[in-house]
Order: structure tokens, then C-alpha cells, then sequence
């Protein structure tokens, strides 16, 4: 998987990427008290083609770098190139006929369809904005798109709330098909549903990759799923990537103490490794992303913490081919 | 890829069939509720007796037969007269047309400004929202219908004098400018709350992930708001529009009542209470009823709307099931 | 060691507006003394439904156990009254559930919610609930937990607060601690801070376990036994390490090749089940997994299969099950 990813190009590239959400005080004149530093300084660029996941607990700002990449949230610093066009200075309608090569899958299948529109009238809407297919057309694409996605292309006239979790999964996903795009954020696009279904899902994602050629950055919580559909992987942590690099290396030589805490936490379906594997527990939980701790923000729970660590923040860097990382003993 | 296909294989074949809208499936829930049911019917009579008023009625609102004054219920005149000889059921029928013209032209108001200044303070936030929210709150500082009273009062004086000395003293005399007046007194008061209520609304439906999920897709921001927010804002909307109503025709009842309203010849509930109550108190107690009528009408209407919406507001829930 | 608990044809149902909902359907199972029984399964599949149905916390109505008995230490939970079923719940069967935002009391110290149930149970004074408070909250791993006894609810972090649903849950030494998704809200490297605790707790506290799941990764290093269900049906019980390297009925199977492991060395398809669980209103007559299932053949379309034993401690409710062992054989 390492080696396809070299020559393909890359598609899109993240600089120095922040998203700061105010909080504000008063009713009449509102001034600003603080910020939730959600995204802090991310640096990474998608190849043409890969899947990078992008996994981290809850908190850490991988959602928030998602609706950021895409614009859905404006970045308070840096810059986000697609296809060398940087988005964030884009505006308006500009960035409006943008939105058709890069589309977002979501977490919530129950929220993120409108229920008073048909299925139809929701996978159609991105035809009709982007004055794709209109009237009979339109409707025949859609029936396509349903049925890719693997569902019932008889079911165009019905209503979200008539469908199961895993189905309105595919109608999203069947939404954001639709334009043809290049580029997908999945975000936590299984974490709602049952196992038997997840696995279905998964295996979709697959399938319209390689089908439709698509690039995707992956987001999720859980580690064997972003290891399992990624080929590279970045591990955030309180709104900073503090390692990436490939799936294998990922998994046989972790660099960064998070990813290694993080490894040794998800339990494998198998009670014979679990019986043997060790554990290294982290304690205590994660610090709020308005008061970071100073120097590495992850040395407050860290096994490893020098003095230094209090002090500096790491700088994100090369330690070995396309294996990078932030931290000060490595 | 055969999948959720087998869904059907116990269930019943899939066809292209339509299924009931949404809309379809909250009237039906509504209706399914007793009392909001005899609600729905009651309105319904409400607007039917409004609009077909003139064939209703036995006479016309202002017909005065002179040979039977205050007279009891009889054959010819169901419900009695009035101290001028008028009928008091074609007066009370009469009353209904009033009430329901000012009802919806007060909710026109309130619609007309409400929802667009509420849409706008939620959707767009920062100066304008301000500016519309405090706005909103110094109305409020007042007792609704106390100002409303106010207004009523110190308006109607100058709009009447206006109309006569611009050569509209016919009209001024016709009665048509006290609708005006007390629209637009009710008016000045209502849409405050429906603006609060709708930017409430658009708030709450703005940060639903379809909403970001249209954006994502590239869906303009007109096309955002008309789609996705307001269809889905306006159901707790049409509640409240629901329930406003009943208190819109008790509102107009009251001014009427108190002489600031609509004045007699032309009928309105408050002002047939209010002239039976003055005239007959003591010595005519038959003609007491005259003042309960309209009264139990307002009261029937007040509470009708208030189950409907009530019932309406139950069934708006999307996520219920039939 | 002796057996604890046996429950015998456990059937609970919902009775709605759109029909009875079949939650439970004839459930039988057994948890021996310092026994950790995993109860697996997806949304809706009874596993929830069936261990509360064991503490009469059915709502009811709508809910109603139409039948079964559920033996405590040889006493009929069931047909016992509401005075004695209380002594019972919180003092010797314990629960701790998926929430624990909103199963705790956001207006009431620490302090007193645990004190509440050591006043009530073991009849203890103010002072000494007090002390002993402290005491468990020390034992479930909360640092500097005499300061901490008098905080609110809101004012401990997720992780911390499924810390102390368990030391409420473990007050009155119960001797057997039902844990209802206790994980499922928390992040992984709090859920591992929780498994830890529990295994600990479990080692010095010797209490039998019933630990509902739907993540087989949590249950594998946790659990004696597992039972698996689907639709309201017990579909296999075995040993722990029986259930993954000898797993017999398709929908086992099914669940095992569902999931991506971490330590996958090549990037494999996963093998998912097809489909969608039945509708428990309308059950069908057959094997509930009957729409999803590989194996199936005409005799599972009319027939539901018993849950038989099929090796040591082994049962599966399968017609076909020796196809299952044939097909993983050829894998």
C-alpha cells in the first residue's frame, strides 16, 4: 500500500492548518474571553488515490480538521491546497462549484438527512445545485446511485425515517457520490452503527474507491478500523498529529508514547493474545483543549516525560522515511 | 451487492409508490387525537360561519326592526334583540366574520415580520441580530395586552382625524379604520414573539448535521435556508402561529370590549358583551346571556386552537412512528 | 463453585402501537459464583432487555415478563415481592450502565449517593458510610478521593464518573455485578483505565460478572463465557476461548469476520452479514437469522432451531451447524 501512494501525486495539502473557536462573554457587546483551540498547527498532504485516516479520541479535533479542510468551518490560520488551489481564500460561489470534487460523508445517519425530503429529492440536490442532471435524468442517475450503493432503486420516493441506520449510511453516502467528487471526508462514518452493519459499510468504502477512484481521508475513533481501511495513518492528540506514517509501520514500530498507549488500549477479539498482551495504561484523562498544557501536550499523562517536555513543544519531523513525529525522546 | 435488497424478502415487495409525505402523516396523527379533533372541527366552523356569514343569517348585522326591541327569543328572532331592534344571532354571526378578519390579518402581520426578521437574526447572528433581539425584549418590557391597549387607545384618535380632515370622513365613519386600528395594534405587539420563537428555531436546525451536510454538498445559502431550515423550523412554528391565534381573537374581544376596538353597528363579540353588559344589567337579567354568549364563543375558539396546536405539536415530532 | 443465578425461559415483551415487540424469547442461562459471563450482541437484540428483566426493571407497562423464572440463589426473583426484590438490587445484584452522565444525580454530592445505599443496605451511620465511601472510591482508582467525596457529579470527567457508578455499584459487596455497556461512551484509553479496575476488583472481590457488550474486542479479555443473542434468542454459549476459535453458528461467525483487528498483518476484506436483523413485532416462524444466513435451508425456514449442546459446555442453536465447521475447515 506504501508504494502506490508515491506516484500518484498529491491532491490535497494541509499548512500549518488552525481552527479556533471563540468563546465569548456578555449579551449586548460580546467580547472574546478565550478560544477553544480545536485545531492547533497541522501539517499533511493526501496523495491521489490513498486513504489517510485520521484517528484520535474524542476531543482531539479530528471532526474539526475535516469540516476545516472543507471549508465548512473557515481555518483561523494556514493554508488547505486541493489540487493546488488553496480553499481558504476561496469565497462565495467560487468555493460553491469547489464543493463538487470534494464531498463528506457523516457520522450521524439519523441527523445528517433532512427528513422532510425524499431520497430522491437528497441524492438528487447535488445533481440539481451543480446543474448536473435535471427532471428524467436526474432521476435515472439517482436510481444509479441507489443502486451502487446497494440499495433498492425502487426506494427513491421514500422518506429517511423509513430506513435502517446502515441504509440511511448508504443513502449519505449515495448524497455524496453523487457530484462524481475526488475527495471524500469520512467522518466516523460507522462509529453509529451495529458491528454486522459496520462491516458492510467498510466494505463499500472499499469497493466505490476503487470503482470511482476516490481519495479519502478517513476519520475515526477506533484504531483497527483506521488501520484496517487506511494506508497511512496520523494520530491526533488536543488538536496536533503528533505521529503518521503507513499502516504496517504504524502498527509494528510506533514512535510517539500516545500511539503506543493507544495501541496496547484496543483490545483484539481474540482471548488467547489478550491473555498474554500487556497493557500500558495511561492515567488520568485529556487535559481541555482552551488551557493546553505548555511545551508537549501530551505530558501530562506521558511515561516518558522529561523536563524539557514541560517547556518546548516538539516540532513535527521526518525521524525515518515518510514516518513522522512530535516528540522529544524519540 | 445484493445487501439490503433482502430486506424484502419477508416484507412486502418494494414498489415506486409515493409514500405519505410527512405533512400527510402529521395531519393524519393530529386528527387521530379526540380532542384536537373536535378543535380542528370547531375552527373549521369558526372560518366556515366567517365566510358564509351573510348567507347564515337570518338579517343583516345592522337591520333594525323597530317593532320588536329588546325583545326575548322568538321564532322570528332566535336569540332576541337589542335595545335597537337588531338581531342578536345574525349580530353574533356577524361577530365570527370580524373575528376571523382580524385573526388572519394580525397572523399576515406577524408572519410578514416574524418570520423573516426571526430567520434572519438566527441565520446571520451578529449586529442585526441584536438589533432585532433588543427590539423584540423592549416590546416585551411591556405587558403584552396592556400595550396593546395602549396603542389601540392612543392610535385610533389620530388615525380617525387624519381620515377626516383628509377627505376620508367616510370612510372614517364606515368603522373599516377601527379594523386598522386594532391590526396593527395587535400586530405591533405579536410578531415580537413569533421573531424570538423563529430565530430559536433557525438556531437549532442551523447546527443539525443536514444542514452543514446541504452546505457540503454546495447548496446556495438561499436554497439552505428554504430547503433545509425553514421546512424544518416551521413545524413548532405552525404551533405556535396555532395557539397565537386563539389569543389573537380573545386580544380583539378585549378591545372591542373596551370600547377601543371595533364599534358598534359593526359587530364584534367584545363589543355585543360590552353593550348588552352596560344596557340590561339590572333591569333586563334576560339579556345576561347576551354577555355570556360571546364570551363562551371566545373562550370555545381560544381553546380550540390551543388543543389543535397542542395535538399538532405532539404529531410535528419526526422521529415518531405510526 | 456453585451456580448464582439461573434464569429458565426468560420471555419479555413491549406492547406498543405498533404490536408487541418480542424482545426476549425464551432465554436460559446460568452464571456460576465468581463467573464472567459476556453477553453479546447488536442493538435490540435482548441483552439489555433480559439482564433487567432479571432486576424487574422492565417499565411496565409497557414492557411485561410474559413468563420463565429467574432463580437467585435459589429464590424466584420473579414471584418475590417488591420489599424483597429492593433488598436484592444494590446490595446483593449490583448495576452499572452505559451512561454514567445521566445515572448519576447531577444535584447530589458523591458523598451521598454512595452513602445512600450503605445507609439503606447495610444500615451503616453518617460517619461510617462516610469512611467507607472514601474507601471505595480509593479502590476504583480516583486520586485523592477524600477531597473529592463532596464534588457533583458534573465536576468528575466521563471516565472518572464510570468510576464511581462502579464503586456505588460495588457498596454493598454484591455478589454479582451486572455491567450494561459500561464502556461504550468512553474513549480507549479510558476504557482501558476501566477494563484494569475491573479485572482487579474482580480478582480481589471474587463477585460474579454479567458484562453486556457489543464489542467482542472488550469481551475476549474479560469474559469466562460468552452467550450470544440475536432477536431475542440465546443463538450460542460456549467458554470464551470456544466462542472465538470454535465459533459454530453463522451468525458467530459472522460477527467474528465483521470486525477489522489491529494486528491484521495484510489489508483482508471483511466478510460482513448481509441484511438487516428481523422486525421483533413480526418475528418470523423460523430461525430468526433465517434472511442473513449462509447456511440456511428449507427445514430453518419453518423450523427454529433449540439451543443444543454440541461439545463440552458448548450449545449453538443451528440446524447446520457441522456446514459452519465444514466452511471455516475450506477457509
Amino acid at each position: 500500500m506504501a508504494t502506490t501512494m508515491t506516484h500518484n501525486g498529491t491532491l490535497v495539502e494541509v499548512r500549518g492548518l488552525k481552527k479556533y473557536f471563540p468563546i465569548t462573554q456578555g449579551i449586548i457587546i460580546q467580547r472574546k474571553v478565550d478560544d477553544v483551540k480545536a485545531v492547533d498547527g497541522l501539517d499533511f498532504s493526501i496523495q491521489r488515490g490513498e486513504t489517510l485516516g485520521l484517528v484520535g479520541e474524542s476531543g482531539c479535533g479530528k471532526s474539526t480538521t475535516g469540516r476545516t479542510i472543507l471549508q465548512l468551518y473557515r481555518p483561523t490560520e494556514g493554508e488547505v491546497f486541493f489540487e493546488g488551489k488553496d480553499l481558504a481564500r476561496l469565497k462565495g460561489e467560487e468555493l460553491r462549484r469547489m464543493r463538487r470534487h470534494m464531498q463528506m460523508i457523516f457520522q450521524d445517519p439519523y441527523a445528517s438527512l433532512n427528513p422532510r425530503m425524499t431520497v430522491g429529492d437528497i441524492i438528487g440536490e447535488p445533481l440539481e445545485v451543480h446543474n448536473i442532471a435535471k427532471g428524467k435524468e436526474k432521476k435515472e442517475q439517482v436510481q444509479e446511485l441507489l443502486q451502487v450503493v446497494g440499495l433498492n432503486p425502487y426506494f427513491v420516493n421514500r422518506y429517511p425515517h423509513e430506513f435502517s441506520g446502515g441504509q440511511r449510511q448508504r443513502i449519505g453516502i449515495a448524497r455524496a457520490l453523487a457530484v462524481r467528487p475526488d475527495f471524500i471526508v469520512c467522518d466516523e462514518p460507522i462509529s453509529a452503527l451495529d458491528v454486522s452493519i459496520q462491516a458492510q459499510i467498510i466494505n463499500l468504502l472499499e469497493e466505490l474507491q476503487e470503482k470511482f477512484h476516490l481519495t479519502y481521508l478517513f476519520i475515526a475513533h477506533d484504531l483497527s478500523v483506521v488501520r484496517h481501511i487506511s494506508d497511512r495513518i496520523a494520530v491526533m492528540y488536543l488538536g496536533k498529529i503528533v505521529e503518521l506514517t503507513d499502516r504496517t509501520a504504524l502498527y509494528q514500530n510506533p514512535l510517539h508514547p500516545y500511539t503506543k498507549a493507544l495501541l496496547s488500549a484496543i483490545p483484539i477479539p481474540d482471548p488467547i493474545i489478550e491473555e498474554k498482551r500487556e497493557r500500558i495504561i495511561l492515567t488520568g484523562d485529556v487535559p481541555s483543549p482552551v488551557h493546553p498544557p505548555s511545551g508537549c501536550r501530551f505530558h501530562t499523562r506521558c511515561p516518558l516525560a522529561i523536563d524539557i517536555c514541560k517547556r518546548v513543544d516538539p516540532e513535527f519531523r521526518e525521524v525515518g522515511a515518510q514516518h513522522w513525529v512530535a516528540c522529544h525522546v524519540v | 451487492m445484493t445487501t439490503t435488497i433482502s430486506l424484502a424478502t419477508r416484507t412486502s415487495a418494494p414498489t415506486l409508490k409515493r409514500s405519505p409525505s410527512p405533512w400527510m402523516r402529521i395531519a393524519l396523527r393530529t386528527l387521530r387525537n379526540i380532542p384536537a379533533l373536535i378543535g380542528f372541527l370547531l375552527i373549521v366552523a369558526f372560518f366556515f360561519t366567517a365566510l358564509f356569514a351573510n348567507f347564515l343569517a337570518p338579517y343583516s348585522y345592522d337591520k333594525q326592526d323597530l317593532d320588536n326591541i329588546e325583545k326575548p327569543p322568538s321564532a322570528q328572532h332566535w336569540l332576541g334583540t337589542d335595545s335597537l331592534g337588531r338581531d342578536m344571532l345574525s349580530r353574533l354571526i356577524y361577530g365570527a366574520r370580524s373575528s376571523a378578519f382580524v385573526v388572519l390579518l394580525v397572523t399576515v402581520v406577524n408572519l410578514a415580520l416574524g418570520i423573516p426578521l426571526g430567520a434572519a437574526a438566527g441565520y446571520f447572528g451578529g449586529w442585526l441580530e441584536n438589533l432585532i433581539m433588543r427590539t423584540t425584549e423592549i416590546l416585551f418590557a411591556f405587558p403584552g395586552l396592556l400595550f396593546t391597549f395602549l396603542i389601540a387607545a392612543t392610535i385610533r384618535p389620530a388615525v380617525l382625524d387624519w381620515a377626516r380632515s383628509n377627505g376620508f370622513a367616510d370612510l372614517a365613519r364606515s368603522g373599516y379604520l377601527d379594523y386598522a386600528v386594532v391590526i396593527i395594534a395587535l400586530g405591533f405587539v405579536g410578531w415580537a414573539g413569533l421573531a424570538r420563537f423563529v430565530r430559536g428555531q433557525v438556531l437549532t436546525v442551523k447546527e443539525r448535521e443536514y444542514v452543514i451536510g446541504a452546505r457540503s454538498i454546495g447548496v446556495p445559502t438561499w436554497r439552505v435556508i428554504g430547503r433545509h431550515i425553514l421546512p424544518n423550523a416551521l413545524a413548532p412554528i405552525i404551533v405556535a402561529l396555532s395557539m397565537g391565534m386563539g389569543f389573537i381573537a380573545l386580544s380583539e374581544g378585549y378591545l372591542s370590549y373596551l370600547g377601543i376596538g371595533l364599534q358598534p353597528p359593526n359587530p364584534s363579540w367584545g363589543n355585543i358583551a360590552a353593550e348588552n353588559f352596560g344596557r340590561y344589567w339590572r333591569t333586563f337579567p334576560q339579556f345576561l346571556w347576551l354577555v355570556f354568549i360571546p364570551g363562551l364563543i371566545l373562550t370555545l375558539i381560544v381553546l380550540a386552537f390551543a388543543f389543535f396546536g397542542d395535538a399538532l405539536n405532539e404529531a410535528l415530532d419526526p422521529e415518531l412512528v405510526d | 463453585m456453585g451456580t448464582l443465578l439461573e434464569v429458565k425461559d426468560l420471555r419479555t415483551e413491549f406492547h406498543t402501537q405498533d404490536g408487541v415487540v418480542h424482545a426476549v424469547n425464551g432465554v436460559t442461562f446460568a452464571v456460576d459464583e465468581g463467573e464472567t459471563l459476556g453477553l453479546v450482541g447488536e442493538s435490540g437484540c435482548g441483552k439489555s432487555v433480559s439482564v433487567l428483566s432479571v432486576m424487574r426493571l422492565i417499565p411496565q407497562p409497557p414492557g411485561k415478563i410474559a413468563g420463565g423464572q429467574v432463580l437467585f440463589q435459589g429464590r424466584d426473583l420473579l414471584t418475590v415481592d417488591d420489599e424483597e426484590i429492593r433488598s436484592v438490587r444494590g446490595n446483593k445484584i449490583a448495576m452499572v450502565f452505559q451512561d454514567p452522565m445521566t445515572s448519576l444525580n447531577p444535584v447530589l454530592t458523591i458523598d451521598t449517593q454512595i452513602g445512600e445505599s450503605l445507609e439503606l443496605h447495610l444500615g451503616m451511620t453518617k460517619e461510617q458510610a462516610r469512611k467507607r465511601s472514601v474507601e471505595l472510591l480509593k479502590m476504583v482508582g480516583i486520586p485523592e478521593a477524600e477531597g473529592r467525596i463532596e464534588d457533583y457529579p458534573h465536576q468528575f470527567s466521563g471516565g472518572m464518573r464510570q468510576r464511581v457508578m462502579i464503586a456505588m455499584a460495588l457498596s454493598c459487596t454484591p455478589q454479582l455485578l451486572i455491567a450494561d455497556e459500561p464502556t461504550t461512551a468512553l474513549d480507549v484509553t479510558i476504557l482501558a483505565q476501566i477494563i484494569d479496575i475491573v479485572k482487579r476488583l474482580k480478582r480481589e472481590l471474587g463477585m460474579a460478572i454479567i458484562w453486556i457488550t457489543h464489542d467482542l474486542g472488550v469481551i475476549a479479555g474479560l469474559a469466562d463465557r460468552i452467550n450470544v443473542m440475536y432477536a431475542g434468542f440465546i443463538i450460542e454459549t460456549a467458554p470464551v476461548k470456544e466462542i472465538f476459535g470454535n465459533p459454530l453458528h453463522p451468525y458467530t461467525l459472522g460477527l467474528l469476520g465483521s470486525i477489522p483487528r489491529l494486528d491484521e498483518t495484510r489489508k483482508e476484506k471483511l466478510t460482513p452479514i448481509e441484511g438487516l436483523p428481523p422486525d421483533l413485532v413480526t418475528m418470523p416462524t423460523g430461525c430468526p437469522f433465517y434472511d442473513r444466513c449462509r447456511f440456511r435451508t428449507e427445514k430453518c425456514l419453518h423450523e427454529n432451531p433449540p439451543l443444543e449442546v454440541s461439545a463440552v459446555r458448548h450449545s449453538v442453536a443451528c440446524w447446520n451447524w457441522q456446514d459452519v465447521v465444514k466452511a471455516r475447515g475450506r477457509a
